[in-house]
């Protein structure tokens, strides 16, 4: 949308229905319910827009989960994710309503497609949110997101153009809790569904894991930079399995091939709430500490006496991580 | 403004309808004594079947069969009503369907397709399947926002 099309555009704030997998249907969850609070604030409803195949379930489950409404495109041409298509027919259909907030999950897909529509669109785009709010001054979108690497929270708004559209990560919001009772509107709109044919998904094959949900578990333990070798996250690996827990991974653990990315925290990996988070030899950078701020309590053991890890850890062991996991595990391993 | 179709959604249950989710929805006058109807009333959270009452008709306009929220109340012609692993279904000996209801159950709550070809007492078509569920025809509220009974009072 240009310029100066913001008093033209409604109040109402769409999500993107993002269902594909667990988490990705658990972040348009956690959307919706942030969007209601935003969508309160500016005297609108929330919209829920899903495109697909067969896609009556996630439609109820969104009603459930506060939406006011849910838009639909229900077509066999939908089955898979395509992003041209995909692009094309959400642009036509903001186009069309014009809501005032658009927001998607920063899944995978949300990252590929999002941009493509905020640039046909001709609005802005804020990536990977941390926060998002109304200004109660002039009812613009303040949207919060690590910037410069992360070592800045820049304060994004979207002035002019519409919609505002941002993507957030799975589980920075809460998501509000399923109601059978809950009656919604269901819209099916006239759009053209023909498929872009230039680019043809061959083949889909899910991830395979024998490891449990990362962002479910109640205890996360998580190498740094200062976990120098495959041996010493075998321990952190040891941990996380005594206490019932999972393992994570910053971006230097990742790089050093220590863990695989899908065991990556922060920015751009995945956010945590555990009730125990031991974070070990991570020195505390933003870019990591944004996915790990919904932890109940955090224990921090490094090296530095220094490093910023230990002003949000409510527990701080200062030493080297090798010698303290080996001391915990054998006490661990006693009482097992 | 762009073109649309549109309904109301339960998020517990859900009949397809002219290509629509809806939670209920009627066809002809429901409780009529003399004539067509078909109601497929609103499900609620805790019940697990769909209430279907109707009042059916054959091709030559023949009084076949009356259901009650799922029992049949009046068979001049001896349809026969079973049960199946996912809802139930009234078949016209010795093997023509009448209607067949079936119940699919998701996670979190249930969706409904019917399979029927009716007609009314004047042989007007009221009712055909249609892609995933049916497709209505003549007077019809295809939304109902509350069960049949407390919409009426």
């Amino acid at each position: 949308m240009k310029r100066k099309e913001r008093d033209s555009s409604s109040k109402d704030v769409w999500i993107f229905g993002d269902y594909r997998n667990y988490f990705q249907n658990r972040v348009t969850l956690q959307l919706i319910a942030k969007g209601r609070d935003l969508a309160r604030n500016l005297g609108g409803k929330v919209t829920v827009l899903v495109l697909g195949e067969q896609v009556h379930q996630y439609a109820m489950e969104y009603v459930a989960h506060g939406a006011d409404a849910v838009m639909v495109v229900d077509h066999p041409n939908l089955k898979d994710f395509q992003v041209e298509t995909y692009t094309r027919i959400v642009a036509s259909l903001v186009g069309n309503y014009r809501p005032d907030i658009f927001l998607a999950g920063a899944t995978p897909f949300g990252r590929e497609f999002f941009p493509r529509v905020a640039k046909r669109l001709k609005t802005g785009l804020s990536t990977d949110c941390i926060a998002l709010e109304i200004d109660p001054e002039n009812q613009l979108l303040l949207q919060t997101t690590p910037s410069f690497g992360g070592e800045l929270l820049a304060e994004v708004i979207t002035q002019n153009h519409r919609p505002q559209m941002a993507t957030v990560h799975p589980g920075v919001f809460e998501e509000q809790p399923h109601d059978h009772q809950a009656i919604g509107r269901i819209i099916y709109p006239e759009v053209d569904i023909a498929r872009d044919d230039r680019v043809q998904l061959v083949r889909s094959r899910p991830e395979q894991s024998k490891k449990g949900h990362l962002e479910d578990a109640p205890v996360v333990v998580v190498g740094g930079r200062g976990v120098s070798s495959k041996e010493q996250f075998q321990m952190l690996s040891e941990l996380a399995e005594l206490l019932g827990g999972e393992v994570g991974a910053t971006r230097p653990a990742v790089l050093a091939g220590l863990a695989g990315e899908e065991r990556l925290l922060g920015q751009t990996g995945k956010k945590v709430k555990p009730k125990l988070l031991i974070t070990v030899g991570t020195s505390g950078a933003l870019q990591y500490t944004t996915g790990i701020q919904g932890a109940e309590t955090i224990i921090a053991i490094n090296r530095d006496a220094q490093a910023p890890i230990f002003k949000m850890a409510d527990l701080g062991l200062v030493g080297d991580a090798r010698s303290i996991l080996t001391l915990v595990l054998e006490k661990l391993r006693k009482r097992i | 403004m762009a073109k649309q179709r549109e309904s109301l959604i339960s998020a517990y249950h859900n009949y397809l309808v002219n290509n629509m989710l809806s939670p209920g929805f009627y066809v002809g006058v429901p409780d009529s004594a003399t004539d067509f109807y078909f109601l497929a009333d609103m499900m609620l959270p805790g019940e697990m079947t769909p209430p279907i009452s109707a009042r059916l008709y054959d091709n030559s306009g023949s009084f076949l069969v009356e259901l009650k929220r799922n029992s049949i109340i009046k068979n001049p012609l001896h349809c026969v009503f079973e049960t199946t692993p996912q809802g139930f279904r009234i078949v016209f000996p010795p093997d023509e369907l009448v209607l067949d209801v079936n119940t699919q159950r998701f996670a979190n709550g249930y969706l409904t397709r019917i399979k029927a070809k009716l007609r009314d007492s004047n042989g007007g078509l009221r009712i055909e399947p249609s892609y995933e569920g049916i497709q209505v025809y003549g007077e019809a509220c295809l939304t109902l926002s509350a069960p049949f009974d407390r919409q009426k009072g």
